[in-house]
């Protein structure tokens, strides 16, 4: 690829003209995790996995230049299929003025909900990494970003498309049908179709807002009957515009946002507007100073409002985060979706705490339970899991 | 309101030589020294630095984090800072943009690096601890005169120097403290030691500067202590602010304290 070329080259040309500042750390990640409820012989009940994360980072030419480079590799015990190896971030970033300008692999965040991202869209969801969807595989982009005196505008190109990737079937958390991973595109250059998208961001007293619209190819698949009985991928051209607002007042954080996505041919998905919505309210200091107590509550909708193929479609999140004011940064959230139309019930929690000064200890659990059988995680009703994980950094 | 109130303690200020001649009120004598303090340590537009906290438990137990800032003056409204955390490793690359506004809540941003989120963040949380230490966010704050209402209490001795003993007591909302007493130096009006009282009017910490340096620049000659050391009486546990690396020059400015720099920084 032409694009790979270039970057290459002007990581080469950079380098010659000598670094100023580098800074290199890894990351490793050791996970373990038992699936409590299993009944379908088929699955594995535990698994034992590794992530591996170095990062590369530093600058040229006084700080202007800045360039990222992080690998990411992940080994896993049982399921061959989420072995994978990924680049996170390689990049080139350029600050002069107001104007950033980006060209390399890269991560974007856009959104303000906790318990969904429907408005964050440039990255490709990591399917092998959690089912939170907050892990992104990198994309190759060109951003080219103005800073005005409250607002941001920022332009991206998008040349190559990242597939969704799909957990072995004998994993616990794998979608209930076998998947043929040769993807149907609507685009005729099929992976190579340049995508852009434009976003606008600011703030103004206590709120910030934001503005966005993608071209180009969804990043969340349909799926359709093979031939030989998988299901096979296909990624349908759409135009999606977003909405995201937060209201900060106080110790309220009020937060909604809204897509609407129109595909280019109805083959590939039904058009739709979705929102989410609600607020995180903190009391600080509680109990002389040990703890802030958080509350969170997101309403989501769809117009597909339907409970067997969407998601959150008419669902309550509901949950509580305990941040202690200890030296080990100790935090608990625990939360609950519920279905409203069926009942469906999700339950996670997840804490964390600093260990030997310089390493994370993680728990994350999630229970399902009443799951209807027309909800469309019924197929995870046993899928109930603890994992522990511990981060070490070198 | 904010160039309102500063514009009316400058005018009381540059009254000073009409007004110090008739008799003062330990008010007014404590404001003329806080507005000095402020005053002195006015003019230096931008400066970068690098900052060690080192934590003590009871038990004399320590932990250590490391943090970049950078600080932009700002003219007429609170300043503009920028932290960047190096340590604990679990947290390097987690930033935070602050904007503050006096009397006004502060505008306050997090930057989150492992999934690239900017996050707009309460500033009501003044009197919670800073990453687990014994300052509060409020102690490390853009120190705005109108912040606090002063009264002059006394003239002593502290260490080799000699002091000026203000009362101050907190005027923005959701402050941790009653009141404050500071020990302000007569030479080069330096904050040498504060006398932090909680709501019940107990002393509860008290801060300590050593070390001053001072940063001859094209703006002005400042003064920064080397170390903060605070102390907690009511658990035993203390913090240390290690300072190093003041820079006066920086080429800092408004276009470096934006959601865009946030997500830039090494």
């Amino acid at each position: 690829m032409c694009f790979r070329k270039t970057i290459f080259f002007g990581v080469l040309a950079v380098f010659s003209a000598g670094a100023s500042a580098m800074d290199a750390t890894v990351k490793i990640e050791l996970e373990a995790t038992s699936y409590t409820s299993i009944e379908d012989e088929s699955k594995f009940e535990d698994n034992v996995a590794v992530g591996i994360e170095p990062e590369i980072k530093g600058s040229f030419n006084d700080g202007d230049l800045i360039y990222n480079f992080t690998p990411f590799i992940r080994l896993d015990s049982r399921d061959e299929e989420r072995q994978h190896a990924d680049i996170r971030e390689l990049h080139l970033l350029n600050a002069l003025d107001d104007w950033e300008l980006s060209i390399g692999i890269s991560k974007v965040f856009w959104g303000v909900t906790e318990s969904s991202h429907l408005v964050d869209i440039i990255n490709q969801t990591d399917a092998l990494e959690g089912i939170d969807g907050e892990d992104k595989l990198g994309q190759p982009m060109v951003r080219v970003s103005r800073s005005f005196e409250e607002t941001v505008l920022t332009g991206f190109l998008l040349p190559g498309f990242r597939e969704r990737e799909f957990l072995g079937s004998d994993n616990p958390l794998a979608l209930p049908f076998p998947i043929n991973n040769d993807p149907v595109y609507q685009s005729d250059a099929e992976e190579l179709n340049i995508d852009y998208a434009l976003r606008f961001s600011g703030y103004k007293g206590i709120i910030d807002y934001g503005l966005s619209w993608f071209h180009g190819t969804s990043r969340e698949p349909s799926f359709m009957p093979g031939f030989d009985g998988r299901l096979i991928p296909q990624y349908g051209l759409i135009d999606q515009w977003g909405v995201d607002i937060q209201a900060t007042i106080d110790a309220w954080l009020w937060k909604l946002e809204v897509i609407n996505r129109n595909y280019d041919d109805d083959a590939f998905g039904e058009d739709f507007t979705a929102a989410v919505g609600g607020f995180e309210y903190s009391f600080y200091g509680m109990a002389d100073g040990l703890f802030d107590l958080g509350l969170l509550a997101e309403y989501h909708t769809d117009s597909r409002n339907d409970p067997s193929s969407v998601n959150f479609q008419n669902d309550l999140f509901l949950a509580t985060r305990l941040a202690f004011n200890d030296a080990e940064s100790s935090e608990l959230l625990a939360g609950i979706f519920v279905d409203q139309d069926d009942d469906s019930t999700s339950l996670r929690i997840e804490g964390s705490r600093r260990v030997f000064g310089d390493a994370k200890l993680s728990l994350e659990a999630q229970a399902f339970s009443n799951i209807d059988e027309n909800n469309v995680s019924y197929e995870f009703r046993n899928s109930d899991f603890v994992e522990l994980s511990l981060e070490l950094y070198f | 309101m904010h160039t309102l109130s500063k514009l009316m303690i400058v005018s009381a200020f540059t009254a000073l030589p009409v007004t110090s001649l008739l008799a003062q009120t330990p008010e007014e004598k404590g404001l003329e020294i806080a507005v000095a303090s402020d005053q002195r340590d006015s003019g230096w537009i931008n400066v970068s630095s690098e900052m060690e906290m080192i934590l003590r438990n009871r038990a004399g137990k320590e932990s250590k984090r490391k943090i970049t800032n950078r600080n932009l003056e700002v003219d007429g409204d609170g300043d503009k800072f920028l932290s960047l955390f190096k340590q604990p490793r679990d947290v390097e690359g987690t930033a935070m943009l602050t904007f503050s506004h006096g009397l006004e809540p502060d505008d306050q941003w997090l930057y989150l690096p492992s999934i690239k989120r900017v996050k707009r963040i309460s500033s009501k949380n003044k009197s919670g601890p800073f990453m687990g230490s014994e300052f509060a966010f409020e102690d490390l704050s853009s120190q705005e005169v109108e912040k606090y209402s002063y009264k002059f209490l006394q003239e002593e001795a502290c260490g080799e120097f000699e002091c000026y003993v203000i009362e101050r007591i907190p005027q923005y909302k959701n402050s941790g403290y009653k009141r404050q007493i500071s020990w302000i130096d007569k030479a080069e009006y330096r904050p040498m030691k504060i006398e932090f009282y909680d709501r019940k009017n107990s002393l509860l910490k008290t801060l300590v500067y050593t070390g001053y340096q001072e940063y001859e620049t094209a703006n002005g000659s400042f003064w920064r202590a080397d170390k903060m050391e605070m102390s907690n009486h009511q658990t035993g546990k203390s913090t240390s602010l290690l300072w190093s690396n003041y820079d006066f020059e920086t080429s800092l400015s408004d276009k470096d304290f934006n959601q865009n720099a946030l997500k830039r920084l090494l």
